[in-house]
C-alpha cells in the first residue's frame, strides 16, 4: 500500500523548486538546470522552508565570504533524490527540516558523511486567542488529547499542510499519531493500527490542506472560521492572533541538521564545516532566532523572545521505514478526508496544435498513479461548452477500477470547438455542490484565453451568489499554451485558489504540484 | 548496511588534518625529517588530530599524522593496507584488527573515556526519588544500572515515577537514548554494559548468551525508534535541549565542552555504576604506528593535549585531575562508586547489535 503513496513522487522531486511564498510557482519537470560549481560557493539542496533564511545568508556571506546558492525542495523529495543518488555533482551539501526520515533510507542515508544541528523547531498548535478562550484552555497544560476533545465536540477546526509534501505536515502527523496512539515510546504498525479509529476522528477537524506553509496562512486568513493551524512554532509565532502551544506531552522537533556529501571532495567539505561553524557562532545564532524565531541551538545565546524556555518531552520518531510510510500511508487513503476534485478541461480546437492534447492526455494518464483511495475524481472537458461530466471513485477495495476510468476517458478526450472557461467553471462548482465531509477543489487547465460563453464579469457575479460553503472551493488554475495570465490570477484571487505556471514548467509537474493542496 | 557505513565514512578524510598534512609536506620538502604516518582513527578523534596544538606537538616529535576517520565498528571491513595504524574508539575491534593484521601484544591504549549520561537536574532528582539514581553533587550522580534495567524491562513510564508529574517533559517510556549500536560505538558499547548486568555480570561470549538478553536489548533499543548515527549529534541534540530527557554520551564529550569553558543549563552527569569504557586503542600496522602509539601513551604534551579533549590518560590520573578540578560539580574524577563492565569479542558484540535493533 504504501508504494501508491509514493508512487509518481519522482517528477514531484522536482516540483517543489521554487519560493513557497509566491502565489505563482512554475512547475518544472526536471531540477532547473543544478547550479555549477565555483569556487567559494556552496550548493545546498534545502528544505523549503529553510527560504526564510535569506538574511543569514546574506550576513555569514559578508563575514565568510562563502556563498549559500540553495535550491529549495521539500524534505521527502529531497531524500527519494538523495536515494537515487542524483545529489552527486549537482549538490555540495544537503540542509533538511530534519535526518529523521532520511535516515530511514538507507540509499540516501549512506550520501550523508557529517552532518550538525543549526536551529530547531518543535511542531505546535497555533489557536485563535478567542478560541482558546472560549475552551478554557492554558496553554502550558494542554495535552494533545485535549486537543482531541476538543475537535471531537465540535469546537477546534485546523489547516495543515500536506505530510507527503511537506516536512511540517509530516512532523505533525508524527506528532499526532504518537500524541493519540498511547505510544509510550517509537510508534509501531500496532499503534499506528490500534490508533486509526482515535485519528479518524481527529482529522475529521482538518478543514485545510496545503502543499506549503505560505498558502496555508492565506487560505486560513481568506476562510477566517477555521480556529487553529498545525505547522512548525516558528511558522506560528510570526502571527499574532495565534496562541501557540506546545503540547505538553511532547512533540518532534525540527533540527535543521546542515549535512556534508560523500560525493563531495575534502576541501568542499571544509568549506560546509566553516559555513556551520559561522552559522552556529553566537551572533549568527541570535540572528537566527531574531529573524526566523527558530531556537538556537547553542547554550549561550537565548531564544528570542516569546518563546517559552519550559522544556518538552521530544516524541520518538519512528525507528523504520515501513512504520513511517505505513503512517502516511494511512492517512492519504484512510485517516484524512478525502478529496473530491473536478478536472475542468480546455479540449477547444487550439489543443489540436504542438502535441498539446497528447500532453494533457499523458499528463492526467500519470497522474492516476497518485490518486487516493476514496477520492472522487470528475473530469469535464468543455470547448464551447462542457462535453461531458464523468466521475469516478478510487474505491479502497477496488481501486483499480476507478483509476481504469480515468485512464479511459482521458484517452477518448479529443479538441474541438471555442472556449468556454466561465460557463465551464459554473458547471464545476454547480456539479460539487455544498459538502462538509471532503476536500473539495476545482482544476482549470487551458490553453488560450475565454471566446465562448459567460465572461469575467457574470461569473464574477456568479461567484458572490454562491452560498459561503461553496465559495469555500478553490480553482487551481494551470497556465498553459495560450493561455491569459491576467484571466487565471483573477480567477485564482477570486476563489482563494492558486495558480500554477506550466507555460515555463511541465503540465505533469503542475497536476503533481496541485496534489498538494487537493 | 555495516559495510556501506563503512566506506562511507573511510573516505571522509579530516579537513583540518589535511591541511596540516599539506603543510608538513612542505617542510619535508625542505629537508626536515618528519616522517609522515597515515592512520584510520575512530571519528570521535578527529577534533583532537585536528587541534592545531597536537598537530605542533607531534610535528614537534619528528611526526606528520595523516587521518581518515571510520566508525570504530567499521574499520574491521576495510583493507587498512597502506596504514601505520589503526585507532578505533574501542578494544574490541581493536583485538580484532591486532589479530586480523597480526600486531604484536600489548596494544597501546593512550587514553579512554567512560560512558556516562548527561540529563537536567530536575530528572536527575526524579530517578534518585524512585531508587534508580544516587546524587553525588548538585551536577553528577550515580545511575543505578541494575533497577534501571528492571524498570525498562517492566516498561516504566516517567508517568509512574513519583515527582514526575511536576515537570511536562517526563512523560512516556523511561529510556536512554543512544546511537545505533549496529554502527556507531557507542550505542554498541551501551548494550555490552547492559546485557553484562543483566546476565548477572557474565560477559557474552556466545550464540546462547546472546539468546539470554537479547528480549531486553531489542526493548532498550526499539523503544527509541529512529537513533542517531554518532554520539557527536546525540550530544548536540542534548545541548541544544531537544531530545529525550536521557542522553548516552562519552565522557570525554561533557569534559571538552566544560573545558571549553561553555555551560549547560542545569546539566548533571550521571555515571553508571557499571559502564562500558570507549578505550581508545592504537593497532600497530607497521613500527612508525607503533612509536606513535607509544609517543601518544607517553608524551607529558600530547597527554595534557588528549585531557584538553576530553580524555582520560591510561596510568596516573594527575592530568585528567588537575585539568579538571574547576569541573568537579560536573565530572566524577575519580569514578567512584564506578564499575566497568568487560566488552564481549567484536563478533558477539556485533550479534548482540543486530538482534537488538533488528
Amino acid at each position: 500500500m504504501s508504494v501508491r503513496v509514493r508512487r509518481g513522487r519522482t517528477a514531484l522531486g522536482a516540483v517543489l523548486l521554487l519560493a513557497v511564498t509566491a502565489c505563482t510557482t512554475t512547475a518544472e519537470k526536471d531540477p532547473a538546470e543544478p547550479p555549477k560549481a565555483e569556487p567559494g560557493t556552496l550548493r545546498i539542496l534545502a528544505s523549503s522552508e529553510l527560504s526564510d533564511m535569506a538574511p543569514v545568508f546574506e550576513q555569514v556571506e559578508r563575514n565568510t565570504g562563502i556563498k549559500v546558492r540553495p535550491t529549495y525542495m521539500g524534505t521527502l523529495d529531497a531524500v527519494d533524490l538523495l536515494g537515487k543518488g542524483r545529489a552527486k555533482g549537482a549538490y555540495d551539501a544537503v540542509w533538511l527540516s530534519s535526518n529523521d526520515y532520511l535516515r530511514l533510507n538507507p540509499a540516501a542515508a549512506k550520501h550523508i558523511v557529517s552532518q550538525t544541528s543549526v536551529m530547531s523547531s518543535p511542531v505546535a498548535i497555533g489557536v485563535k486567542n478567542a478560541t482558546v478562550r472560549k475552551l478554557g484552555w492554558k496553554p502550558e497544560s494542554v495535552t494533545w488529547a485535549d486537543i482531541e476533545g476538543a475537535v471531537a465536540d465540535g469546537n477546534l477546526t485546523y489547516g495543515m499542510t500536506d505530510p507527503s509534501r511537506s516536512n511540517s505536515g509530516f512532523s505533525t502527523l508524527v506528532s499526532v499519531a504518537s500524541g493519540l496512539s498511547d505510544a509510550q515510546s517509537a510508534l509501531t504498525d500496532r499503534d499506528v493500527q490500534q490508533a486509526t479509529p482515535r485519528l479518524k476522528e481527529f482529522f475529521k477537524g482538518q478543514q485545510l490542506t496545503s502543499g506549503s506553509s505560505g498558502w496555508l496562512a492565506e487560505a486560513y486568513d481568506r476562510r477566517g472560521n477555521v480556529d487553529a493551524l498545525l505547522n512548525y512554532e516558528s511558522v506560528l509565532k510570526s502571527r499574532k492572533d495565534l496562541t501557540v502551544i506546545r503540547p505538553r506531552d511532547g512533540v518532534v522537533t525540527a533540527d535543521y541538521p546542515l549535512s556534508s556529501l560523500a560525493s563531495t571532495d575534502q576541501s568542499t567539505r571544509e568549506t560546509v564545516r566553516r559555513l556551520t561553524d559561522a552559522l552556529r557562532s553566537p551572533a549568527t545564532q541570535r540572528l537566527i532566532t531574531d529573524r526566523t524565531l527558530r531556537r538556537p541551538v547553542v547554550a549561550s545565546v537565548a531564544p528570542a523572545t516569546g518563546l517559552d524556555t519550559t522544556r518538552r518531552r521530544e516524541l520518538p520518531f519512528p525507528g523504520s521505514r515501513s512504520v513511517a510510510d505505513g503512517l502516511l500511508d494511512a492517512y492519504e487513503n484512510k485517516l484524512r478526508r478525502p478529496s473530491r476534485t473536478v478536472y475542468v478541461l480546455d479540449t477547444s480546437g487550439s489543443m489540436s496544435e504542438d502535441g498539446r492534447l497528447d500532453r494533457l492526455k499523458k499528463a492526467l494518464t500519470d497522474l492516476t498513479g497518485d490518486f487516493r483511495d476514496r477520492e472522487e475524481v470528475t473530469l469535464m472537458p468543455f470547448g464551447s461548452a462542457v462535453k461531458s461530466v464523468r466521475t469516478h471513485v478510487v474505491r479502497p477495495e477496488n481501486p483499480r477500477s476507478g483509476l481504469d476510468g480515468i485512464r479511459k476517458d482521458t484517452r477518448e478526450l479529443s479538441a474541438d470547438g471555442d472556449t468556454a472557461i466561465y460557463t465551464s467553471l459554473e458547471k464545476a462548482y454547480e456539479h460539487l455542490g455544498a459538502d462538509d465531509d471532503t476536500f473539495t477543489s476545482i482544476v482549470l487547465m487551458t490553453d488560450g484565453e475565454n471566446t465562448a460563453g459567460a465572461g469575467p464579469k457574470e461569473f464574477d457575479g456568479f461567484y458572490a451568489g454562491l452560498p459561503r460553503k461553496q465559495q469555500e472551493i478553490p480553482v487551481f488554475p494551470i497556465l498553459f499554451g495560450d493561455s491569459d495570465r491576467g484571466e487565471l490570477e483573477h480567477i485564482a484571487d477570486l476563489t482563494g485558489g492558486r495558480l500554477f505556471d506550466a507555460q515555463k514548467g511541465s503540465l505533469d509537474g503542475a497536476f503533481e504540484e496541485i496534489r498538494g493542496y487537493q | 548496511m555495516r559495510r556501506i557505513v563503512a566506506i562511507v565514512l573511510a573516505v571522509f578524510l579530516i579537513g583540518g588534518v589535511a591541511a596540516a598534512v599539506v603543510a608538513g609536506r612542505e617542510e619535508q620538502d625542505k629537508g626536515t625529517a618528519t616522517k609522515t604516518v597515515l592512520g584510520m582513527i575512530g571519528s570521535e578523534k578527529a577534533e583532537f588530530f585536528a587541534d592545531p596544538d597536537v598537530v605542533n606537538a607531534l610535528a614537534a616529535k619528528g611526526y606528520t599524522v595523516e587521518t581518515e576517520a571510520s566508525g570504530s565498528w567499521a574499520m574491521e571491513d576495510l583493507d587498512l593496507k597502506g596504514y601505520d595504524f589503526a585507532f578505533p574508539g574501542s578494544q574490541a575491534p581493536a583485538e580484532e584488527l591486532a589479530e586480523k593484521y597480526g600486531a604484536r601484544q600489548p596494544l597501546p591504549r593512550p587514553f579512554y573515556s567512560p560512558l556516562v549520561v548527561v540529563t537536567h537536574r530536575s530528572t536527575a532528582e526524579v530517578l534518585a526519588d524512585n531508587g534508580l539514581a544516587t546524587l553525588r553533587t548538585k551536577g553528577n550522580g550515580i545511575l543505578k544500572m541494575s533497577s534501571y534495567l528492571k524498570a525498562a524491562d517492566r516498561d516504566t513510564r516517567w508517568q509512574q515515577l513519583r515527582g514526575a508529574d511536576k515537570y511536562g517533559e517526563l512523560t512516556g517510556t523511561l529510556f536512554i537514548s543512544t546511537t545505533d549500536p549496529t554502527s556507531s560505538n557507542s550505542g554498541a558499547l551501551y548494550l555490552a554494559a547492559a546485557s553484562y548486568v543483566a546476565d548477572g555480570g557474565r560477559v557474552a561470549d556466545s550464540t546462547e548468551a546472546v539468546a539470554r538478553t537479547a528480549p531486553l536489548m531489542h526493548k532498550l533499543v526499539g523503544v527509541q525508534g529512529a537513533q542517531q548515527s554518532s554520539s557527536d549529534a546525540s550530544f548536540r541534540d542534548f545541548v541544544s535541549g531537544v531530545g529525550n530527557p536521557l542522553v548516552l554520551v562519552y565522557e570525554s564529550q561533557v569534559a571538552s565542552l566544560l573545558a571549553q569553558g561553555q555551560g549547560v543549563d542545569d546539566l548533571t552527569v550521571l555515571y553508571p555504576d557499571t559502564t562500558a569504557n570507549s578505550d581508545h586503542t592504537v593497532v600497530p600496522l607497521t613500527e612508525e604506528g607503533r612509536a606513535l602509539g607509544e609517543l601518544l601513551s607517553k608524551d607529558k604534551e600530547l597527554r595534557k593535549l588528549a585531557v584538553r579533549h576530553g580524555f582520560r590518560p591510561q596510568g596516573a590520573a594527575v592530568e585528567f585531575t588537575a585539568a579538571t578540578a574547576a569541573h568537579t560539580t560536573y565530572l566524577n574524577q575519580k569514578l567512584t562508586g564506578v564499575r566497568q563492565a568487560p566488552v564481549p569479542a567484536s563478533k558477539v558484540l556485533h550479534e548482540m547489535a543486530r538482534q537488538a535493533r533488528g
